[in-house]
């Protein structure tokens, strides 16, 4: 097979190599730096002199909190530069005002004032530099009476729909806001495709644009059946154990095997699959293999139609299925269904996926080496495989400050004796 | 870019925007002149090129001409409510595209399929790995066919590695990416995700390695493959749980809606009046401590010895939470949420589809609407991101199947009505 990402290959350098970033940020924006950086784009983070809050947030390092230390803001910071920058002193800002006139691309999450009210905000950037690409992202837009309100993940997922769809069947339990940071992580997402699309759109017309990005947005477009089941039928969802929220209850989908880990079963369900014949048959040849078909066997269900309209067969289905699952291991029953192109999959636990065959044979773990802890550490790989211009991390999250030398003397031209004075007045 | 600007002028140049001078009715928006031949089935990949269309590509569906759907309709009533939902569901995530029919196993229509990809930019799939090679699309002939192209292929577990047949829906993405075990309490099994999370988050990863894919190309007109595993894409959400088991040794555990990092509370949803009603608190901060106790009201109880300090507050929110939710039951959630966000708490309503659709104040502009042949006029979610000088945005609903093959066939393609015919005698189209 030609087609993979061996053999077409080319280049070491990413798609974005050559372009310069400024990013100003906070947890959303920082993440539409990292998907830059690692794609090779120079992203310049520019942290107040003390460090940006993100080095505060843990785990950290063998538990220890330390500016460079949170495990956290390596994640979220490969491969970009820090500079110290007071952006709200004159020097801070007339020297951000020379990085930004050579850059390619701000990335501004400090809200929707921050950098306008210090004279930093697009339409003064792009006077002299109208090719400059400027974008903004906000938790909740530039407008509107909830624009001052205050974000974070959990608030934010909570007004965005993700929320009320997530949680158990027992509906006397709270919601559930999955884990991991995913309003961020959303919003970072559509912050870093308006971006893309504007350099892209650059290369045709030579200028810049401003592109905005809303968190609660973002969001709210990613909540798919909450959403589609109100345009269609003028209905809210009922969330459920591990599975869509839906028009009405529907039968499990998440059944616990014998080793303690879970399974995921799909399209044994009516809306996704229950009624096609090969599904039907497959699962009844495994089932009744293992003695475990039961009633499930009668010539009856043979009909796709019946299958269609039966509650109750649909149900009988999830019992038949929740037993199966206590006889076997999830991974038996996660590869012996898919080798018989059945929906099963194994529920992992995020440490396991470092381990696992599939994810090893693909390299996605990636060493990264902390010089500073003379050491090297397992980060999470790449999210695409390109054949020519591939995701790296080259360097580490930078220490506090780490690149002012260089960009401010090297690259700034300003003098030791410059930067001596910036630093006792604070402003680095 | 500089180093680059002789290459990029020689592009345009060469005039290989081949969408340009298309004959089907054109979009607005930073991609337009892009032309995306998309074999995407399911929601993950038609999710990215339905990103692709709204910042203004032309994404033209190759769709399998297949016998005429059962009418809604006609569906068991039970089935009606369940299945109901599937035309409205293609009808949003394949808004702005276009459609054409081919049966890619007979090879006149292939011979089509590939004069269609040689004036296109961009082709995509979301198939097992093997699929597009079995129809002879290995991207070698897809280069072949348009030299400088660019295919993204989209599999659950990507193109290689012992998984690389097996089969996935968003909800095995998410169980095989770690996002499904992560969410939830400790006391129960995992939660999940109430949604199809990574169909939409897989998509946004698709779009974001096509857009990078033809940030390459514009720069020095070459083209590539894009091997995107959605699984793989979904794990990279998990960044700082990895680290925290490679560097420090430690595994995750669920903690419902609690915040571990940094040690917060209140940190949760609690219970409002009202049918399900559910408010998000999150108080990271002791002056945030101190405006929810005056929205509260100033009782006695939270001026407790236990309660004084945010790590106290933390060490003893199981009994804070059940304090805290005896007091909010009585709250209407709306009002509650203003009340402590003009206090200085982030404060959100959890808030229902419907709530996004008809009273989010926010979202007034967000659900734009257009018609449907078959569904009349409906909303579809909008794009949340804005451009200040190419804007983007709903153009149209999505296509019937097969609804553009005149225009494609003849017009972009050359076919005269006679072999239009005769290939669809054949079935062919």
């Amino acid at each position: 097979m030609a087609a993979g990402p061996e053999g077409t290959g080319g280049g070491t350098r990413g798609a974005l190599s050559g372009l310069r970033v400024l990013e100003v940020a906070d947890r959303h924006g920082e993440f539409c730096g990292k998907l830059l950086a690692d794609m090779g784009a120079e992203v310049i983070k520019v942290e107040r002199p003390g460090g940006d809050e993100s080095r505060r947030i843990g785990p950290f390092a063998e538990d220890l909190p330390g500016p460079n230390r949170s495990l956290h803001f390596w994640h979220y910071n490969t491969n970009k530069r820090s500079l110290t920058l007071d952006l709200d002193s004159a020097d801070g800002r007339a020297l951000f005002r020379k990085l930004a006139s050579q850059a390619d691309a701000v990335v501004d999450g400090k809200g929707t004032t921050y950098l306008g009210d210090r004279g930093l905000g697009y339409e003064s950037l792009r006077e002299a530099n109208p090719r400059l690409v400027f974008t903004m992202i906000t938790p909740f837009g530039q407008s509107g009476p909830w624009r001052d309100y205050l974000g974070g993940d959990l608030v934010e997922l909570a007004l965005g729909g993700p929320v009320y769809s997530t949680g158990y069947d027992d509906l006397s339990l709270a919601p559930i806001r999955p884990a991991g940071g995913h309003a961020y992580h959303t919003a970072a997402h559509f912050a870093f495709i308006g971006t893309l699309a504007a350099l892209f759109e650059r290369e045709q017309s030579g200028l810049g644009q401003q592109v905005d990005c809303s968190a609660h947005e973002a969001i709210a477009a990613t909540v798919e059946f909450a959403n589609i089941f109100h345009i269609y039928q003028n209905v809210r969802v009922r969330r459920q154990t591990g599975r869509h929220a839906w028009g009405g209850l529907t039968p499990p989908t998440q059944f616990l095997c014998n080793d303690g880990s879970y399974v995921n079963v799909l399209r044994y369900q009516r809306v996704l699959g229950l009624a096609a014949d090969d599904n039907w048959n497959t699962l009844m040849e495994w089932l009744h293999e293992e003695g475990m078909a039961g009633d499930l066997a009668d010539p009856a269900n043979a009909d796709a139609r019946r299958r269609l309209e039966s509650d109750e067969l649909e149900w009988r289905v999830a019992d038949v299925l929740a037993e199966f699952a206590q006889g076997h291991t999830a991974d038996e029953l996660f590869h012996g269904g898919q080798k018989r192109e059945l929906l099963f999959t194994r529920i992992y636990e995020p440490e396991e996926l470092l381990e696992d065959e599939q994810m090893r044979s693909r390299g996605f773990s990636v060493p990264v080496l902390h010089a500073e802890f003379n050491s090297t550490f397992t980060y999470p790989g790449a999210p695409y495989h390109f054949s020519r211009t591939p995701w790296a991390i080259r360097t580490r999250a930078p220490l506090l400050g780490e690149d002012n030398i260089a960009i401010l003397v090297g690259e700034l031209g300003l003098s030791r004796a410059d930067l001596v004075a910036l630093r006792e007045q604070g402003t680095v | 870019m500089a180093e680059t600007a002789g290459v990029v002028t020689s592009y345009v140049r060469t005039g290989q925007r081949s969408a340009l001078n298309s004959p089907l009715p054109r979009h607005s928006g930073p991609l337009v002149g892009v032309r995306v031949c998309d074999f995407t089935i399911g929601k993950a990949g038609p999710q990215a090129t339905a990103i692709l269309a709204d910042l203004g590509a032309e994404v033209i569906k190759v769709e399998r001409p297949a016998p005429p759907r059962p009418r809604t309709s006609d569906l068991p009533l039970r089935a009606q409510t369940l299945w109901g939902i599937g035309p409205g569901y293609a009808n949003n995530n394949n808004r702005n595209k276009f459609s054409i029919t081919a049966d890619v196993k007979r090879p006149r229509a292939m011979a089509l399929v590939e004069k269609l990809i040689a004036a296109s930019d961009v082709v995509t799939a979301s198939f097992s790995a093997h699929v597009l090679p079995s129809w002879g699309l290995t991207y070698d002939r897809l280069e072949y066919l348009r030299p400088g192209i660019i295919c993204l292929s989209m599999p659950g577990f990507g193109h290689t590695g012992p998984y690389s047949s097996y089969q996935t829906l968003g909800p095995s993405v998410q169980a095989g990416s770690g996002l499904t075990f992560m969410s939830g309490r400790p006391d129960m099994p995992p939660a999940g995700w109430g949604y199809s999370y990574m169909d939409n988050t897989g998509g946004y990863y698709g779009a974001m390695a096509v857009l990078l894919a033809m940030i390459h190309r514009v720069r020095t007109g070459e083209g590539q493959f894009i091997d995107l595993a959605q699984v793989e894409a979904g794990a990279t959400l998990n960044g700082a749980v990895y680290l925290d088991y490679s560097v420090n040794g430690r595994r995750f555990v669920r903690l419902g809606n609690r915040s571990p990092h940094p040690p917060a509370a209140p940190h949760g949803i609690y219970r409002c009046l009202g049918d399900d009603r559910w408010c998000a608190i999150s108080v990271q901060t002791d002056e945030q401590w101190q405006g929810l106790k005056r929205v509260m009201g100033e009782p006695e109880w939270p001026s407790r010895d236990e309660f004084a300090t945010r790590l106290g507050r933390y060490r003893e929110q199981d009994s804070l939470d059940a304090l805290l939710e005896a007091w909010t039951r009585s709250q209407e959630p709306f009002r509650l949420m203003a009340r402590l966000q003009a206090a200085g708490v982030p404060a959100g309503v959890v808030q229902t589809g419907v709530d996004l659709g008809t009273s989010d104040p926010q979202l007034r502009e967000f659900f734009p609407k257009a018609e449907h042949p078959e569904l009349g006029w409906r909303r579809f979610e909008g794009v949340p991101t804005a451009f200040c000088r190419t804007p983007g945005g709903l153009f149209k609903a999505a296509p019937l199947p097969g609804e553009h093959n005149p225009l494609v066939f003849e017009e972009v393609l050359g076919l005269d009505g006679h072999e239009i015919d005769a290939l669809g005698k054949e079935g062919a189209i």
